[in-house]
């Protein structure tokens, strides 16, 4: 019983860095820019993709492969704002949107998930993992391939929250989020903070792809249902706010794991929807309440 | 030192500013005033780049800035206070004062320039670690005041900036003003709250439904009957 | 503001581009004519719950499912006359669409169209795991079509398109009738405007969104019987977001709020990306993409937009 939960409990806890990984991404950019990513999981796609590229066909260390990865992905984010964002924010001026990021993201989705089968093929690529070999904890034993996600997304988090809290540009990108007009009155300009947002959320995305490779293979629609999956975590965190986003993947991961012991596994994926539906319900700001990016 | 002249501006299809002109002298305190909806607060944001003016020009140190946005107005010398002071309510006094400094272009001269601040203004020492959002109402316009001073800029344009305030911390606000205008910074400030604005100011603007109604000294303002019936009769509210 | 030629126009591009079958019955054309009526019922439907009525929904290919599969397991199960299938399935669909306008009403925005999105979702993890109810992966198959059409397959084909056609149609006029000439269509329109201010008027909103949900959902519903009929297979896969996708992009395509626009949108991008699909199944899928970024960057209202003179 005690290697039950303790398996569960590990389990757990390395899919909720994966979760934490895409789901503070998604948040960062709807905190600064209100807009909600759909296309967020085709990013991670890519960085599953540019990591094959890097270990499988150049041969590069896994490290290297997953670096180069995650920064590749970012780099591609870069062009999301100024490409398309950018000019639809400069159209509609002061009116209201609607639903029209929302539509623009899931083109953009649709395009990139269309544009990767097109270019890579739609089989399942094979990554091999990025370490070997097993931790023996007496009870049970963990791969290292599972810690290595776990360790590196704790890593790129902490990264993340210490430069948004120290760095000046992780703090213009705060004071974007918390009030533009106010930090344009700084200086700060709006267009290359949202930029830049968009390729951090986007970069964490594709670190995951490419972490997750050698667990989840690597096709072009790999990552659309953890989008979905995201979203829900994103609103029961609490939209905008980063802490949530970390908390909720938690918790929805932790739940998604104990649930075995009660629900056939086939219905596991469901657990992330109940929990939002219940939040919505019941504490609509979610668990740490719709506070903008701290 | 700052020239407005002929400028239209509104919100979509509804124009407030009907064609209106106004000039600051370098080292000048200007005020402006007028009844609600005269304009005073979008002649502001539309000196500063918020809103884009259908027509005129203006020209800030001989340079058109017409158009400019708001952080390419900040980074030629113009600064802008709104109403509401425009604090990173969720970031601390600190952080809040680091951002003043954004556009310096180095960390040390961001410690100089927040330590010049705090030293003109002490009350926010203490609070250094505070959020800014829990500072009471006038300590919050002093803030603003303070960020607004750490990057010198050359002409500061203040939003009201006795709204909502309790009279004595009025006085405060305005002692703060007076001493940044004594240190070479020239400022425009809308004011609904006429007393406090005629006692500092050099030469005063009236707006009235999004055109010129006078300009003068303090002196000529209180002097004309007219306006003294159409403008002071607001004052005493 | 009420533009009469361009609607005008839009409904006699319907007629015609509906009529064209007629002049080319070959088997191809009429199997994918009936595919496009159906794609233009679901559009339409989408547009009058988030396009006319402003409540953003990603999720419309949830009720396409679960009218595609009650009219299906009614057939194979209980022997239900797919004739009486057709409203069975839309019934049902509409019922769950009224269940999901309660949560909805406290919802905006960007919670609406995730929650709606989040509920699809369900209903399509339902769909692949229920087994007993739902066939699981594999689907319910082996039901009856409609009886008595004619035999021989270029006349069952024809009159299965025949069929579609019709009900679609109907289904689109009928959409198109309460939005313009009911006062639920007023109603429709001021909550899209402005629900609060609507609400402070004396508007019952709370039972026109319900409402719209309703219907949006019991149309969306029947384009899933019509599927199920015509396809006689129906799998999880059709509730997939992919579905959702398509819709909007033929909705923004159109033009959002018109119910006209979206099903000539539906129309013109399905027969678009279906000619694109001779050079390979991936290409129209990237234009579908590229032509709801592009239209939504640069034409927001469609078609009808243009129409009108954007």
């Amino acid at each position: 019983m005690l290697e039950s939960l303790l398996e569960f409990a590990i389990q757990g806890v390395v899919l909720g860095g994966l979760y934490a990984l895409f789901a503070v991404g998604l948040s960062l950019i709807f905190g600064v820019l209100d807009v909600i990513n759909i296309a967020h999981g085709e990013f991670f796609a890519l960085g599953g993709y540019l990591a094959f590229a890097g270990i499988v066909l150049l041969r590069w260390p896994a490290g290297a492969g997953v670096v180069a990865a995650a920064i590749g992905t970012g780099l591609l984010g870069l062009a999301v704002h100024p490409l398309l964002l950018g000019p639809l924010r400069r159209r509609l001026g002061r009116r209201p949107a609607g639903p029209l990021y929302l539509v623009l993201t899931l083109g953009l989705s649709t395009f990139l998930q269309s544009t990767l089968l097109l270019a890579a093929g739609g089989e399942y690529l094979r990554v091999p993992p990025h370490v070997r070999g097993v931790l023996d904890l007496g009870v049970t034993a963990v791969a290292y391939q599972r810690l290595l996600v776990l360790g590196a997304a704790v890593l790129a988090l902490a990264a993340l929250f210490a430069f948004l809290a120290h760095h000046r540009q992780g703090l213009a990108i705060r004071a974007v989020a918390q009030n533009p007009d106010a930090a344009q009155a700084m200086g700060i300009p709006l267009g290359r903070v949202h930029t830049l947002t968009v390729a951090l959320g986007v970069g964490l995305a594709g670190l995951g792809g490419a972490l997750m490779a050698p667990l989840f293979n690597v096709y072009p629609a790999v990552g659309f249902p953890l989008t979905i999956k995201a979203f829900a975590i994103v609103i029961v965190g609490g939209m905008g706010n980063l802490a949530g986003a970390l908390l909720a993947s938690f918790v929805v991961s932790l739940a998604e794991a104990f649930s075995v012991m009660a629900i056939p596994s086939e219905w596991q994926n469901l657990i992330a929807f109940v929990v939002m539906i219940a939040v919505l319900l019941l504490r609509p700001q979610g668990l740490l309440g719709r506070a903008v990016v701290r | 030192m700052l020239v407005v002249e002929g400028v239209r501006a509104g919100y979509g299809r509804l124009e407030i500013l009907q064609g209106v002109s106004l000039t600051v002298e370098p080292g000048a305190l200007v005020g402006l005033i007028g009844p609600n909806g005269a304009g005073k607060s979008t002649l502001l944001k539309t000196v500063f780049g918020y809103l884009r003016p259908g027509a005129g020009q203006i020209l800030f140190e001989g340079r058109p800035v017409t158009g400019l946005r708001p952080d390419q107005a900040r980074r030629r010398g113009l600064g802008y206070v709104a109403q509401d002071g425009g604090l990173f309510a969720e970031m601390t006094v600190h952080d809040n004062l680091v951002l003043g400094g954004y556009v310096l272009p180095s960390r040390r001269a961001v410690r100089a320039a927040i330590e010049a601040a705090l030293e003109r203004f002490p009350v926010l020492r203490d609070r250094r670690r505070q959020v800014a959002g829990s500072l009471s109402g006038g300590e919050q316009r002093i803030l603003a005041l303070a960020r607004a001073l750490v990057t010198r800029p050359r002409l500061l344009l203040v939003d009201e900036p006795s709204a909502a305030l309790a009279p004595g911390m009025i006085d405060r606000v305005y002692d703060a003003l007076v001493a940044l205008h004594r240190t070479g910074l020239a400022l425009l400030i809308v004011e609904q709250n006429v007393e406090a604005i005629l006692g500092v100011a050099g030469r005063v603007f009236v707006l009235d439904l999004g055109r010129n109604a006078f300009d003068g000294t303090p002196a000529e303002l209180r002097g004309s009957d007219r306006v003294r019936r159409l403008y002071l009769g607001e004052a005493v509210a | 503001m009420r533009a009469r030629l361009p609607r005008a126009a839009g409904w006699t591009a319907l007629a015609a581009l509906g009529l064209l079958p007629a002049l080319l019955p070959h088997p191809f054309v009429l199997t994918l004519a009936t595919q496009a009526a159906i794609w233009a019922l679901l559009a339409a439907s989408w547009d009058l719950l988030s396009g006319y009525t402003g409540q953003i929904s990603f999720g419309h290919a949830g009720f396409f499912a679960v009218g595609a599969y009650a009219a299906a397991a009614a057939t194979k199960h209980a022997g239900l006359s797919p004739w009486l299938g057709l409203p069975f399935g839309a019934a049902v669909a509409g019922g769950l669409g009224i269940l999901a306008g309660f949560p909805a009403l406290r919802l905006r925005g960007h919670y609406l169209a995730l929650v709606t999105l989040g509920l699809a979702e369900i209903i399509r993890l339902v769909a692949q795991n229920w087994l007993e109810l739902t066939g699981g992966p594999f689907g319910i198959h082996d039901f009856a079509s409609y009886p008595g059409l004619p035999a021989g397959p270029l006349a069952l084909r024809r009159a299965r398109y025949v069929v579609t056609l019709g009900v679609a149609a109907a289904a689109v006029v009928a959409m198109a009738v309460v939005c313009t000439r009911t006062a639920a269509g007023r109603a429709f329109r001021a909550i899209r405007e402005d629900d609060v201010l609507a609400a402070s008027l004396g508007v019952n909103t709370t039972a026109y969104k319900l409402l719209a949900f309703g219907l949006s959902a019991a149309f969306g519903g029947l384009a899933g019987t019509l599927y199920a009929y015509d396809v006689q297979l129906v799998s999880p896969s059709v509730a997939s977001a992919a579905t959702t996708s398509l819709v909007i992009g033929m909705a923004v395509f159109g033009g959002l709020g018109t119910i006209w626009g979206p099903a000539l949108g539906a129309l013109l991008l399905f027969a678009v990306g279906e000619a694109l699909r001779f050079a390979g199944v991936v290409y129209n899928l990237i234009a579908v993409g590229l032509v709801i970024m592009v239209f939504v960057i640069f034409l927001p209202r469609g078609l009808a937009g243009l129409a009108r003179g954007r």
